[in-house]
């Protein structure tokens, strides 16, 4: 071991990166900048106002505790209103004018037990949680209001079915999105910059190949195999297979074996577009990247925001305001947006709220897609 | 056929190739520098000059890779850059500009496909000439350089072109294989087709018809090597270039 020689790479090594300002933007204020704003987002986040539709079968007692609901609510900057009788209510809470339906039970007394269901959309259930509590503490404080009302047992339900048990059914929707999304990401930048340093795209540029012509290719290639790794994913994710019991081995399933309540193959459609989209960002964003460990450079850039803004990890609706016109232009909102659709309210084509997200991804995949062909010659000329 | 254009300023009407004026600045840099040149069918021309001197740049101006800050490039009658004219030219890059994931036979074939060749007597015909027929499976990141380079020379003739730019072809290749690689070039001028070399290697320049000494993005003088030898007063080809240079940097 020679102190001279680790010298004179630890020389090398400071004085290479130093020459790269990405790396050492990357290093010294990407992590400032990303911690900046996951505290902005966990500090600023806003718990949305609750607005609530009642369902009364009770008749006058019950309209004592929806006001006495209401004026608990209006505390936290909430409203609550009646509804004729819970169809209304669901249908409220379908055209999203309110956010949580709460259902009195059909007798209410000093005295006798009751039960009240709060019922919410199912979408968002990490956003919806925070409804249901804020619904929960509300409700607590009416009935203590009014004399002689028995504590109420709330009970929990959703439009779209019955919020699952499966601790991974919320998050299995934007994670499987966003996988598919990252990794094709990856691959296609990384191999379409090889394409611009090794000389081959210089090579084919000198042929009569178009621009659209290579970005159509690569869209077909990496698609391909985007497809058949969302297709392995979505069988993974909603597959479970029994293995036996064989011999000294116990029986077990392979896949998460997660619930899904629409159509797989519309949910395998939602998370290929979002894929090629990916494939055109790669090709994209590989014009601005001179080496590989570039290309991987943008993902503090290009994905983490996406990560943090479109629902996976923070339910959209309680994202600080500034920071909600961002969420509309993240491609991922809408991939994540298109699973839950399909994975927890069953949609199907005839869908509004899933056709804007497929119509939109389809918009995002076509844009890079044009920009990335735009790009090809100028880099090399 | 072939048009003898020397050193006369008259256009030539039947150039294969043809620069008017061109300039590329790059920034301050002027890359290329006023060149204007006719090349006639069937001819193997020697673009010769140090590295840095511009050749390279001349090159892509010719093919279209780049646009001329000021001037024009025809090559076979047409304004580059054409699409067109891209199907007829071929274009040897100074790196390899081969896919190295793919087989010898793979990579003919994807350059055959993308210059519209269905055949497949070219590409059989193009990896014989280059001595790799016997190669073609095997993986072109796993041959020497010299296949390397000779693989990129097929593929850049796979279509027959009747306009072949080659930027320094023989870098990094043997002196046994560098004769080989003439031996093709003669034989594809004897077919007709123009063939523009880059070289800053001036004991390859004999082999040229015609020589163009590039320096400092200028064209400097043009001429077989013997009549250059003989305006320089030399038996030395170098010799020559330096005090043909000398002379343009003196007339500056």
């Amino acid at each position: 071991m020679s102190g001279r020689r680790v010298v004179a790479i630890f020389r090398r090594v400071a004085q290479e990166i130093r020459r790269d300002h990405r790396s050492v933007a990357l290093l010294l204020v990407v992590p400032v900048v990303m911690s900046g704003l996951i505290a902005f987002i966990v500090r600023e986040g806003q718990s949305p106002a609750v607005s609530a539709v009642v369902v009364n079968p009770a008749g006058p007692p019950g309209l004592v505790v929806a006001a006495a609901l209401g004026v608990a609510l209006e505390a936290d900057g909430g409203s609550a209103t009646l509804a004729a009788d819970e169809a209304a209510a669901r249908a409220a809470i379908e055209d999203g004018s309110a956010s949580v339906a709460v259902l009195l039970p059909a007798e209410i007394a000093p005295g006798v037990a009751m039960t009240v269901t709060i019922l919410t959309n199912g979408l968002d259930p990490a956003g919806e949680a925070t409804q249901v509590a804020a619904v929960g503490r509300a409700m607590l404080a009416a009935t203590a209001s009014v004399t002689g009302i028995v504590t109420p047992t709330i009970e929990r339900t959703t439009l779209f079915g019955v919020p699952s048990d499966d601790p991974m059914a919320p998050f299995a929707p934007a994670i499987l999105g966003f996988l598919a999304y990252f990794f094709v990401y990856i691959l296609t930048g990384i191999s379409f910059l090889r394409e611009r340093t090794g000389g081959t795209l210089e090579r084919l540029m000198a042929t009569p190949v178009t621009r659209s012509e290579v970005v159509g290719g690569y869209l077909l290639g990496f698609g391909l195999f985007a497809t058949l790794q969302v297709a392995i994913l979505l069988a993974w994710g909603f597959g479970s297979v029994e293995i036996p019991a064989l011999g000294p081995l116990p029986s077990f399933s392979v896949g998460l074996g997660l619930p899904i309540a629409g159509n797989p193959f519309l949910a395998f459609i939602v998370v290929v577009v979002a894929a090629l989209g990916a494939v055109s960002l790669g090709i994209f964003l590989s014009t601005f990247a001179r080496t590989e460990l570039q290309v991987v450079q943008f993902i503090p850039i290009v994905i983490v925001p996406q990560f943090l803004l479109c629902g996976v990890l923070f339910p959209i609706s309680s994202l600080p305001e500034i920071l909600q016109p961002l969420v509309g232009l993240m491609p991922l909102t809408y991939a994540v947006d298109g699973m839950r659709q399909v994975l927890i309210a069953g949609a199907d084509l005839g869908t509004a709220a899933l056709q804007t997200d497929l119509a939109v991804l389809t918009v995002v995949a076509i844009f890079f897609a044009t920009i990335a062909s735009l790009t090809i010659r100028r880099e090399v000329a | 056929m072939a048009v003898q254009a020397g050193q006369s300023k008259a256009p030539d009407p039947g150039a294969a190739v043809r620069a008017c004026d061109l300039v590329k600045t790059f920034g301050s840099i002027r890359a290329v520098d006023g060149v204007s040149f006719d090349l006639a069918a069937g001819r193997i021309y020697g673009l010769l000059g140090p590295n840095g001197s511009g050749k390279t740049t001349l090159i892509r101006l010719l093919t279209g890779m780049a646009r001329p800050t000021s001037g024009r490039a025809e090559v076979l009658g047409v304004p580059m850059p054409s699409r067109a004219v891209l199907a007829r030219i071929g274009y040897m890059t100074q790196s390899d500009g081969i896919y190295p994931g793919l087989t010898v036979g793979e990579n003919a074939r994807f350059f055959a496909a993308v210059y519209g060749v269905r055949e497949r007597a070219p590409v059989d015909d193009a990896l014989s000439m280059v001595d790799l027929a016997d190669r073609v499976g095997a993986v072109a990141g796993t041959l020497s350089g010299g296949q390397r380079r000779r693989l990129s020379l097929a593929c850049a003739i796979i279509h027959g072109p009747p306009v072949l730019f080659l930027d320094e072809p023989t870098v990094g290749i043997d002196p046994l294989l560098r004769v080989g690689f003439w031996a093709h070039f003669r034989a594809l001028a004897a077919g007709g087709a123009t063939i523009v070399v880059s070289s800053h290697v001036m004991d390859e320049a004999d082999r040229c018809d015609e020589l163009l000494f590039v320096r400092s993005g200028k064209l400097i003088a043009r001429g077989t090597g013997r009549e250059l030898r003989d305006r320089a007063s030399t038996h030395d080809l170098e010799q020559a270039f330096l005090s043909l240079g000398a002379d343009v940097e003196a007339t500056r």
